[in-house]
């Protein structure tokens, strides 16, 4: 009796499982569809069985074009489908590559669940529809990517000067033929940043608008001044197909992100390394402070609106970004990934980025200054301040400008500030070459308007009574700059580096001027709890400042 | 369990017994178990016939070269297909010997098996050898000047050239 | 049979027609000499059905009625040798798809997974099988020892029966790295470094730079200093070849020894308790005066069949087969309804980076987890050894003869055994609950040295609270057998708790959690 029992439980068990393997399991219900969206000759050739892409260089074995039918190698595509239908036209055949390198998910799962990633134990989750360009990041490193501003105007004139017309960038545009309705078709612009384009286009461009008396090439085109075309082909070497990312990347190059996070090596310490921040795996994260769905998608978005509440401890103050911008930056933040693949397999922008040391963010001051120093000296110089941290102070502040001379804006970038959160810039701690720096300062200048003072004194010209400049330094600096010059409210003073920069002159004029829009006064003036100070007493509280250098 | 068995008639228990009789319920378990674990079994023999082979893509691009003579082939370096230019385009011939297996050779006059003698004529035609059947075309898809797509797991019909 | 073959009635010339005829006779010849017994007709020919037989002639052709009752053994030795063949024709089918190399492996795994035909199906049951073995080898031992069945001629199968127990474990063990997962990953680095856990000891003497057994251990084992793709190519020898090897060798001396024992102990009033035999069972030798004893009775030593005769016996064929084949099959029926409800875990890829918190070992390893959570020597070497040790000298120790064959027999009997399974928990309990409350020595004297701790921990002194109880039992009982079974019952039950403990109230950094509901994170 029992072994009849059993066997038949058995051999039901069996049949079942039998069963589902062969009718139940996700892909074979989604073959089921499709064959029976296909024409009547295409079900009767249709062979329902698993499907995937092997490329072993990359360790690909993607399993996807099981279901994705419309995107499997000699399967007919189901228009509008939102499974069978076939991929977006793209510069990569996922023959080639697969389809996990881009998009993330488990290719060799066949159920659904498991395939997008959305299963505990699977570290890479699918990217987000909406995200998909943070893929590119898996392998690309686009250059050179100018911040949000500079990129706005590229294309804003690129939009002025009519050129979509003609040209399609990024799926609009190119409804006019130049030559007329059979002639010339204008090159789609949306790739020529990585394929390139005729660097002498204007001179042709110009050429043929001189040469036409009718038609687009006359009404159209009209010449482009030198700074707008310079402008134009910022723009153009930003088109690489992946508009969104660049757009976000050029929102990381102007909120300062790499003032304290490191990506590839180059940045500050204060905030973690984001290099492969975006393959945070979902299992090792807390969803606790996270409304919605426990995606990443969610978290990043949650993280960039309060950081602190939803990474316990965290210093990083909330950016105060709008929804938009949040978006591009979560965008962003997926696209911070690597794929570990060979290095003969490395498109160029990689090689050129990681081997020939060629930088993400443009070189000039404006996205130098957007990609390191606007989280903190704020987005315009106006300085920052963050609830729980020191107020940042005013890069852009007239009476320091005017101080400082470039020489030491230069030595204070690239070595910092110790005692500040000033970090040093230079090549071996956060990265920055010195022509970078130069590059920054020569801006600062340019931006602020503000030019160094004419200083004919040498650095050191002050005699004073260094006895009676500590009792002067008791009475009214020790409280903003510390008993012993080690800093509070107001900046250290008695740090060797900062003391070797400043000159006698900085030092007597910060006193006796006072730096507007901060605490510091200027003491040459009375103000209601104390009289001024006589430049005599100046100079000895400059001797007696001048007592700690090289004594600590 | 049906351990329930005839009763045997006090005779001698070394004779065999006239008449076979078992009970349907024994009978009926035995067969079960039977159906059961040939059930089980089909299901481990269909195990070792893997549902996806793990051969790799067949599909790549390639950048012919520039100096690239008509009649003269170019194999790309890990590929088993080699690739021609004439007048009238791109083609490329499969360098799989039809015979068993082995990759031809291409020689100024076609292609030359090494391991039993075959020997194909430069668009694929059997010239000697025991190979059954010509050399086949596969498919090329031109993508910019001097590039192409090649998939080797495409046949196309002999004399498909495509212009680049 | 080939008695049977027909003959030609005259001899015939024509050598084609022979041919021919023997062509025919094919299909007919064929079955006779492949199948040496006839259709079972009477008992002669279900004898020889067991003894023509290689796979069923360990069997003894007739069995007593004692050893046929369901209440004698429950069948759990059937069902732990039906998982073991159940893991192995699955494990050797797994073998055309896992590949034993790191990262590979991992691969391997998920294409049994999701597109090898029945894989899926197929490593469940290998997995479910795996565990209703270890699960069937241990209730099997508990019957063993609770029916006394250890006792003399038998004592050494009771050995070869702990080997067994050993190899299972080890087997299961080995198994646990090759999906190389996070679980694999960190369960074999602990298991490696329990290995080494003999430092414990050398460090502290301060022998270790030349004496160290556990680095030696640990080496062996790994063939490195960390788990890497040496250490998975040993665990897949010791899981596909060392092991099962040793496995089949100490079943093949078990189930002969069960045989040369004399089948399965029974009380020596087995036949007036089971009453009046069944109709089948004939006084075998008054009816066949013909029947000799063979050469087993002349020679020198045990043969206890010799002189009791086969009266009270039934034939092996039917009675013992079928039960045996409807043990098989409904261990393969539990196997295959667990493998359908519940698949074999897999979890991300092994990442030396990132342990897994918490790094659980499989379930019959979380009591020495829960152990080695206060002193890795003592619970992962010591204390198992202890058991080991204490299990193997049983048999050798309690030489009393009362109540062999009989469920809790011997003196004190159920009630003994209910009282110390009863005590056996709440020490266990108790001192587990103690520990987790108080902390131990480390957490009052943080400078205690390591040597204290390793001799002074809840698992030694669980240890010796349960030996001091069975030793008080044998004082008061005045037998051997009644320390055993207190002792077993007490070390059943600290068993029981332990797991229990390290399987459901253990979560991150191995804090106390009173379901994983709270555990923080995730």
């Amino acid at each position: 009796m029992l072994l009849l029992l059993s066997s038949l439980v058995t051999l039901a068990v069996l049949g079942w499982a039998a069963f589902h393997e062969n009718v139940l399991r996700d892909w074979r219900e989604v073959q089921r569809e499709y064959a029976a969206k296909l024409p009547a000759e295409g079900r009767a050739a249709f062979n329902p069985q698993l499907r995937q892409i092997v490329v072993p260089a990359l360790k690909a074995t993607d399993r996807c074009i099981t279901c994705h039918l419309g995107m499997a190698p000699g399967e007919h595509a189901i228009a509008g489908h939102p499974l069978f239908a076939a991929h977006p036209p793209i510069p990569h055949d996922a023959a080639e590559m697969g389809c996990v390198i881009c998009h993330g998910g488990q290719g060799l799962a066949t159920d659904t669940a498991d395939a997008h990633g959305t299963v505990p134990h699977w570290p890479a989750p699918m990217l987000p529809r909406a995200d998909s360009q943070a893929g590119c990041g898996s392998c690309h490193t686009h250059l050179k990517v100018p911040n949000l501003a500079t990129l706005r105007q590229g294309q804003a004139v690129l939009e002025r000067h009519d050129c979509l017309a003609c040209h399609a960038v990024d799926g609009r545009g190119g409804t006019i033929r130049p030559g007329g309705a059979a002639g010339l078709i204008a090159p789609d612009l949306s790739l020529v940043g990585a394929r390139g384009y005729q660097r002498d286009w204007y001179d042709t461009h110009l050429a043929a608008h001189a040469a036409a008396t009718a038609g687009p090439w006359s009404t159209s085109f009209r010449p482009i001044p030198t700074e707008e075309r310079a402008s134009l082909a910022t723009f153009l070497d930003s088109r690489v197909g992946a508009p969104k990312l660049v757009e976000g990347k050029a929102l990381f190059h102007s909120l300062g992100c790499r003032g304290c996070h490191k990506v590839a090596g180059v940045g500050g310490d204060d905030g973690p390394e984001l290099t492969i921040a975006g393959q945070r795996d979902p299992g090792q994260t807390s969803f606790a402070a996270v409304p919605g769905k426990p995606t990443l998608a969610n978290w990043f978005a949650e993280h960039f609106r309060n950081p602190s509440a939803v990474v316990g401890g965290s210093q990083m103050p909330a950016m105060g970004l709008s929804e938009d911008e949040i978006d591009a930056l979560v965008l962003f933040t997926f696209s911070l990934r690597r794929s570990p693949f060979p290095e003969a397999y490395w498109p160029n922008d990689r090689i050129r980025s990681e081997r020939f040391g060629e930088r993400e963010f443009a070189t000039d001051g404006a996205t130098l200054y957007g990609t390191f120093c606007a989280a903190c000296h704020g987005r315009s110089g106006e300085g920052m301040r963050y609830p729980g941290m020191m107020p940042f102070p005013a890069i852009t502040n007239p009476d320091f400008l005017a101080l400082a001379s470039d020489e030491f804006l230069t030595a204070t970038i690239a070595r910092g500030r110790p005692g500040r959160r000033m970090p040093a810039w230079g090549a071996s701690e956060g990265g920055l070459h010195a022509s970078e720096i130069a590059t920054l300062v020569s801006w600062l200048r340019e931006w602020s308007g503000v030019q160094a003072e004419e200083d004919p004194k040498p650095p050191r010209w002050v005699r004073g009574d260094a006895a009676e400049g500590e009792r002067l330094y008791r009475a009214a600096c020790s409280g903003c700059h510390g008993a012993r010059g080690e800093g509070g409210e107001g900046p250290a003073l008695a740090v060797p580096a900062f003391l070797k920069l400043a000159t006698d002159t900085y030092l007597t004029e910060s006193i006796a001027r006072g730096r507007r829009g901060t605490t510091m006064e200027g003491f040459s003036r009375p103000s209601t709890t104390r009289r001024a100070l006589a430049p005599d007493e100046v100079f000895s509280l400059v001797a007696y400042i001048r007592t700690w250098e090289g004594t600590r | 369990m049906s351990t329930a068995h005839p009763p045997i008639s006090p005779r001698s228990r070394l004779e065999p017994e006239p008449v076979a009789r078992r009970d349907f319920l024994g009978l009926a378990a035995l067969w079960s178990a039977a159906a059961a674990l040939g059930f089980a079994a089909l299901g481990a023999l269909r195990l070792p016939k893997a549902a996806v082979l793990p051969s790799p893509s067949k599909k790549f691009r390639v950048q012919l070269p520039e100096s690239l003579a008509p009649g003269e082939a170019f194999v790309p370096p890990g590929r088993s297909v080699a690739l021609f230019r004439d007048g009238e385009g791109i083609f490329a011939v499969s360098t799989v010997c039809t015979h068993l297996g082995c990759i031809v050779k291409p020689t100024p006059e076609g292609f030359d098996c090494p391991c039993h003698g075959s020997r194909f004529s430069a668009d694929g035609a059997v010239m000697r050898g025991p190979a059954p059947a010509a050399l086949p075309w596969v498919a090329v898809t031109p993508v910019s000047a001097g590039v192409v797509i090649v998939d080797e797991a495409a046949t196309v019909p002999p004399g498909t050239k495509v212009q680049a | 049979m080939s008695a049977g073959a027909p003959t030609p009635a005259h001899p015939h010339p024509d050598g084609l027609r022979t041919l021919l005829a023997n062509l025919l006779a094919l299909p007919r010849r064929f079955r006779g000499s492949a199948f040496r017994s006839g259709p079972l007709r009477g008992d002669r020919s279900r004898s020889s059905f067991i003894f023509g037989n290689v796979f069923l002639h360990l069997h003894a052709a007739r069995v007593h009625r004692w050893s046929l009752r369901w209440a004698t053994t429950w069948g759990l030795g059937i069902m732990a040798l039906s998982a073991f063949l159940i893991t192995l024709l699955t494990g050797v089918l797994l073998m055309f798809y896992y590949k034993p190399y790191p990262e590979v492996a991992y691969e391997s795994i998920k294409n049994i997974h999701f597109v090898v035909p029945t894989g899926r199906l197929m490593r469940n049951i290998h997995r479910w099988a795996a565990h209703v073995m270890v699960i069937a080898v241990l209730a099997h031992m508990a019957r063993v020892f609770f029916t006394a069945a250890y006792r003399r001629p038998r004592e050494f199968n009771w050995l070869v029966g702990i080997g067994l127990l050993v190899t299972t474990l080890g087997l299961s063990f080995s198994g646990y790295l090759l999906p190389w997962d996070q679980l694999a990953y960190w369960a074999i680095t602990i298991g490696a470094n329990i290995a080494q856990s003999p430092r414990e000891i050398t460090d502290a003497l301060n022998v270790t730079a030349s004496f160290d057994p556990g680095g030696l251990q640990k080496v062996l084992l790994l063939g490195s200093d960390e788990v890497g793709e040496e250490a998975l190519i040993r665990f897949y020898l010791f899981h596909v070849m060392l092991l099962p090897l040793i496995l089949v060798a100490l079943l093949a001396v078990h189930f002969w020894r069960v045989r040369k024992d004399g089948g399965l102990a029974r009380p020596a009033d087995a036949d007036a308790r089971l009453g009046p035999p069944h109709p089948a069972t004939y006084p075998v030798f008054t009816e066949a005066p013909q029947k000799t004893y063979h050469l087993a009775a002349v020679v020198r030593g045990q043969t206890p069949a010799v002189g009791r005769g086969p009266e009270g016996t039934l034939p092996a064929m039917p009675h013992l087969l079928y039960g045996e084949l409807a043990l098989f099959m409904l261990t393969t029926g539990i196997c295959l309804v667990l493998s359908v409800l519940l698949n074999a875990p897999l979890k991300e890829l092994a990442n030396p980076a990132v342990p897994e918190n918490p790094a659980k070992a499989p379930w019959y390893f979380l009591g020495l987890q829960e152990l080695v959570a206060h002193s890795a020597f003592m619970g992962g070497i010591g204390i198992p050894m202890i058991v080991l040790v204490g299990l193997g000298l049983i048999p050798y120790l309690d030489r009393e003869e009362q109540g062999t064959g009989e469920w809790f027999g011997g003196p004190g009997g159920g009630s003994l055994v209910a009282q110390a399974a009863i005590f056996g928990l709440l020490t266990a309990v108790g001192i587990e609950a103690f520990a987790i409350h108080f902390g131990w020595l480390r957490q009052w004297w943080p400078g205690v040295p390591q040597l204290v701790i390793t001799a002074v921990n809840p698992g030694t002194v669980l240890t010796v609270v349960y030996a001091a109880y069975s030793l008080w039992l044998v004082r008061r009982f005045n037998s051997t057998r009644a320390g055993a079974l207190g002792l077993f019952t007490c070390f059943l039950a600290g068993f029981v708790v332990l797991t229990v403990i390290g399987t459901y109230f253990r979560g991150p950094n191995w804090e106390f959690y009173w379901s994983p509901a709270q555990w923080p994170g995730h």
